[in-house]
Order: structure tokens, then sequence, then C-alpha cells
């Protein structure tokens, strides 16, 4: 294995982690307040599409993440809705929003675009090569010559960890998750708690969806997220709902994922189909519970509150 | 005076649960209403495009059934591995392996149908079966999270059929599919002048078969109390499992068959994409349906009903069949929130 193999394969490694880090972080939040997100798929789905019409129309990349990030909002307000106030099955209400999500991304698409148009690219984030340090041999181009995009996720990992660990909101918030009656009976609302954790985990959905047509493929298509929001459900069980450890488990998958890309462009004698699997095993394998013994999630995940 | 006073507890009665249900009904179809307007539509003939085909006319209705047979089926799967609290979310996997199964048999030999059949169906229900009691097993051994790791294998299992239909499978030609399978194995049309095939008459007895398993026999007795008390279950000497293992065998082998009939029935080819999201469409119609076996029949009717009258809106109103994926999901996403106004009354005195 050359060095040279190894820089570019790194370089992928990084730049494939992002979405799935920056979901994951969010669904951090939600789920340490006490709600499993299953809906997060369909939020990257709708954030993927308003970034791609908005950069479409404007042409400009941070507007673009704004509004996936507003779109993720509005529709995790949906969520939390369903979730926290009407108190419904929260694996059932997420399954039922992707199908929804899928039909909305469709029609919104066609009835923008045009039945027969072809698929469109839109302007991307260019990578920024910080001076000096990205002129350093090996590494340099790996660490410092990515997007804007992905530095912004990984201070964001920093503050999440900060927000979740060393504030008060933090603490109020995962009290929500761990014990919402004796975090009620300490004055917290854990209905807001949990609204703003699900409302966080629509932030960073939404911006998953940016990060994958503004800077990994440049246009939309209706599978363009294929599992990613699950794989990020399983990075946060992975990462035992800590944001650092949720980025190295990002890692893990963004290097399986850029290692079978690697081989389907090497054009061995593995089938492309089979070698595409390998993230979902990996993150199977990851969540299986076969290493690293038991998770202990959140204690009232996905169990409802109603105040007495 | 407060008009709207909270109720103790959740009105419960039949009525109010199924004028909630309607109300909800009604309320996703008025919301898909203004996106009717959008392509200047007149939703009440949007809507007479969308139910006519599929109910009023003889050949659509036999496209009905022919959707009906795999979503009655996943969702009967559906039922099983939920109510025994095995949260299983693998049904598109299961599809394009049962599909994926059928094919490889009905290319590989020359049986009779009535010898194939049989045969057909076993190995489906076991790859099917095999494919869900991995995950089950891995739940009930190491404590994975099944609903994450369903899912998970969905992606796999297309992949896999991806694969053998360019590889291995392949018939020569320009598309990724396998040949025609042989009319010995085809499914027998049973409506005159339609294509409904049998695979609705499996579904029928799967039916009736699921339900007495969930409420006649004590097998099914000790899943349902697994499901709704793992303790109370282990204490009272259930081994919980076990009964896990079991449902999701049944869950995925009834998933399987919702491939076979597919494949047997309509498509008589193994293609990339042959499962087409019916495999969440088949849990939705089982949450339409409260989890009862026998109200699956009518829910999955009405869902494979709009289906069908799908392309028909698309055809006369310029409407993309897309927006029933919006409906669809809107109905059980309002029947959902409609609970929450079963906890008020409104006081008029």
């Amino acid at each position: 294995m050359t060095s040279a193999f190894f820089v570019t394969w790194l370089a992928a490694s990084l730049r494939l982690a992002g979405p799935v880090l920056l979901a994951a972080l969010g669904e951090t939040f939600a789920e340490r307040s006490g709600v499993l997100n299953v809906g997060i798929e369909g939020t990257i789905l709708l954030g993927a599409l308003a970034s791609f019409l908005t950069d479409y129309v404007t042409g400009m990349v941070w507007l673009s993440l704004l509004a996936a990030m507003l779109t993720g909002i509005v529709f995790n307000l949906l969520l939390a809705w369903m979730y926290v106030t009407v108190r419904a099955s929260q694996v059932v209400v997420g399954l039922v929003f992707n199908v929804l999500a899928i039909g909305i991304a469709a029609t919104v698409y066609r009835r923008a675009l045009g039945e027969s148009s072809g698929p469109q690219s839109v302007a991307m984030f260019a990578p920024l090569h910080i001076p000096w340090l990205s002129d350093l041999p090996l590494l340099g181009p790996v660490l410092f010559g990515q997007t804007s995009l992905l530095y912004l996720t990984l201070v964001l990992v920093g503050l999440a960890h900060f927000v979740l660990f060393r504030t008060s909101f933090g603490l109020a918030l995962r009290a929500a998750g761990e014990n919402p009656s004796a975090a009620d009976a300490a004055g917290i609302s854990v209905a807001r708690m949990r609204y703003i954790g699900v409302l966080i985990g629509g932030a960073t959905a939404g911006m998953a969806g940016a990060y994958l047509v503004l800077a990994q493929i440049g246009l939309f298509r209706e599978s363009i997220v294929s599992g990613q929001g699950f794989i990020a459900l399983g990075i946060v069980i992975f990462g035992r709902w800590n944001p650092w450890k949720a980025a190295l488990a990002a890692l893990v998958f963004g290097a399986c994922d850029a290692l079978q890309l690697s081989l389907q462009l090497g054009g061995g004698n593995v089938p492309p189909q089979l070698l595409a699997s390998l993230p979902y095993i990996v993150t199977i394998l990851a969540i299986s519970g076969l290493f690293g013994g038991r998770a202990v999630q959140p204690a009232a995940l996905m169990v409802p509150y109603a105040k007495e | 005076m407060k008009l709207i006073e909270r109720r103790v507890s959740p009105a419960d009665s039949p009525l109010a649960i199924t004028t909630a249900m309607v109300v909800a009904a009604l309320a996703a179809m008025l919301i898909t209403s203004l996106l009717f307007t959008l392509y200047q539509a007149n939703p009440l003939q949007a809507y007479f495009a969308l139910f006519h085909e599929p109910f009023a006319s003889w050949r659509g209705f036999g496209y009905t059934l022919v959707r009906t047979a795999p979503l009655t089926l996943i969702a009967l799967g559906t039922i099983v591995s939920w109510r025994s609290g095995f949260g299983y979310l693998g049904f598109e996997g299961c599809f394009v392996i049962g599909a994926a199964a059928t094919s490889w048999l009905a290319l590989s030999t020359t049986f009779s149908f009535w010898t194939f059949l049989p045969l057909a169906l076993l190995l489906s229900f076991a790859a099917g079966a095999a494919w869900a009691g991995v995950v089950a097993l891995i739940r009930a051994r190491f404590g994975g999270n099944e609903v994450l790791i369903s899912l998970m294998m969905n992606y796999v299992a297309i992949l896999i059929v991806q694969y053998l239909v360019s590889g291995p499978m392949r018939a020569p030609g320009g598309v990724p599919e396998t040949a025609l399978l042989p009319r010995a194995t085809w499914l027998p049309f049973i409506l005159p002048g339609t294509r409904a095939h049998a695979g609705i008459l499996l579904a029928l007895c799967a039916a009736l078969l699921v339900w007495v398993l969930l409420r006649k026999t004590r097998i099914g007795y000790e899943l349902i109390v697994s499901g709704l008390s793992p303790l109370a279950a282990r204490f009272g000497g259930i081994n919980v499992g076990a009964q896990l293992v079991f449902a999701a065998f049944c869950a995925g082998g009834l998933g399987a068959w919702a491939g076979t009939v597919e494949v047997l029935g309509e498509q008589h080819r193994l293609m990339d994409g042959i499962s087409g999201g019916v495999g969440f469409t088949g849990i939705i119609v089982a949450l339409l349906a409260r989890l009862n076996p026998l109200a699956v029949i009518p829910a999955a009717v009405l869902y494979g009903g709009m289906t069908v009258g799908a392309n028909a809106m698309q055809r006369r109103a310029g409407i993309p069949s897309s927006i029933t994926f919006i409906l669809q999901s809107l109905i059980v996403l309002m029947v959902l929130a409609s609970d929450i106004f079963r906890r008020y009354r409104v006081k008029l005195t």
C-alpha cells in the first residue's frame, strides 16, 4: 500500500464521515433528552432538497446551508409534536415520516424542475486550503485541505460536548432522558427539553442533507440519503451518546465507505454491489452488541413522559 | 367556564375511535387537496380518479388485488413481530430475499406447478425466516437494537439482489434483470379479464392463520404476553428469547412470501428495485389496522387500491403519483395524532 493511496483514502474518509457525523451530533441531543428519532432519514432528505433548490435558484452555498437547517427545524417541529405532545410511538412516527418525506421530496423536485429534465448540478463548497498547514507533507492536504463544512462539523463536535456536559442546560436535557420524573420534580420542563433536543436534531440533520448536496455530490436525487440517517443512529449508539466518540465512530464509517469506493474504482474481483454493502455491515456489527459490551442507553429513551 | 375539558383517561369506545380515525383520514385528504390545487386540478376530480379506477372498474380492481396481496402479507408479518415486542422493520429486505429465492428456484428447476409451488413457498419462507432470524438472535443474545439493525439489513439485501441480477442471474440484454420465469411456475390468474392472481388467496389464508395463531393458540398467547410485558412473561415461565426468534421467523417468512407472490404472480422475473417501498407501506397498513390481522385485509385493499389509483390520477389529471406516498403516510400520522383529541371532551352545558 503506497503512501499516496493512504493519503487519498484518509482524505476521503474524512469527507464521507462529515454528513453522518453532523446528523449524529444533533441526534445525540435528541436521544439524551429521551427521543429516538427514526425520522432522521426523512429530515436529511428534505434538508438535501431544500439546499439543492436554494442553491439552484441563488447559487449561494451558505444560504443553501441555512435553508436546509431551517427546513430540518420546521419538519422536526412536527415530529417533536408527535413524539412529545401526542406521545405516539417514536419508531412508528419516525418510520411513517420517512415515507412522507420521500413523497414530499419526489413531488416537490418534479414540480420544481419539470418531469423530463436530467440531473442538474449546482455550486458546491470549494476545498479550503489553510495556509502553510496544508503544505505539510502527507497529512497536510488531508487534514487542512477539506471544505469549510467539515471544519464547521468538527467545531460543532466540541461545542456539542461542551453544551451537553459542561452547562446547566446540558444537565437538564440529560436529566429529561435519564429520569424524567426526577427532572420534573426539580423544576425542569421535560417536554421543553425534548422539543429542544429534537429541534437540534432537525437542524443538524438538515445540515447533513446540505452537506451531501453541497460538499459531496453537487446534485439531488431521491436516493441521495440511502440509509445514512439510519447509519447516523447507529453511530450515536456506537459512540455511546458522546459527541467525541461519535466523531470517532463516524470516522470508522467514513473509512469503510472510502475503502469500498476506492476498491470499486480499483477494479478488483469483488462485485461493486457487495463492496457497497460494507458500510452497512460494519454498522450492523458495531451496534450488534458483539463488541465492546452492551450499550447503556439513556434510561428513558423511547418512553413518552406524561406529567402527573 | 371551559368549553373543552380534559378526560381522566382517553375516550376508548369503538365510536370514539372510529370517529377520530374518520376525521383524521378526512383531514389528511383535505391537506392533500391543497397539493392538488398546485397542479390546477379539481380535488374532487382528482379523488374520483384516485378511487374510481381501483374500486369501480373491473380491470382496475384486478390490479388492486395484485397490489393487495404483498401488502397484506407484509402487514401480517409486522403484526406477528410487533405483537411479540420485536420491532422489526426489515420487510424490504425480506421481500427481495424471498423474491430472489423464488426466482432462483423457478429458473434452475423444471418441476410441474403443484410440485414447484410448495417447494417455492418453503424455500422462500426459510430464506426470509433466516434473514429476520439473524436480527432476533442478535437482539436476544447480545442486546443489539433490532429497529436499526433490521433497517440496515434492508440495504444489504437490496444490494445483494442488485448483485444477483447484474451478475450471476442476469439474462442477456441491456437491463439488469433475470430471464422470464418459466410459464409453468406462474401463479394462475383468478379473475377473467384482469391480472389478479392467486397470490391474494394465499394472503387471505395467511391472515386467517395469523388470527388463529394469535387468538386461539397457546404459543400466540405467550407471544402476546411477551410483547406486553417481558418481565411478567419470564416470571410466568415463558422463554421470551425463544418467542422473539419464533416471531421473527414468522415475520421474515411472511415478508418473503410477499416477494414470492410478486415475482410468480405479477413481475414473472427478478429485477432491481422490485420492492418499490412496499416493505414500508405494508408496515403502515398494519398500523392502520391497529395490528389486528383481520382488519389488515380492508386496510391493504384500501392502500393497494390507492397505489393503482395514483397511476390513473397521473394519467388523467397530471398529478405525480408520488403524491400518494404523502396521502398514505399523512392518513396514518393524522390517525396517530387524533389520539390526542380523545383525551378531551367538549362541554356544552
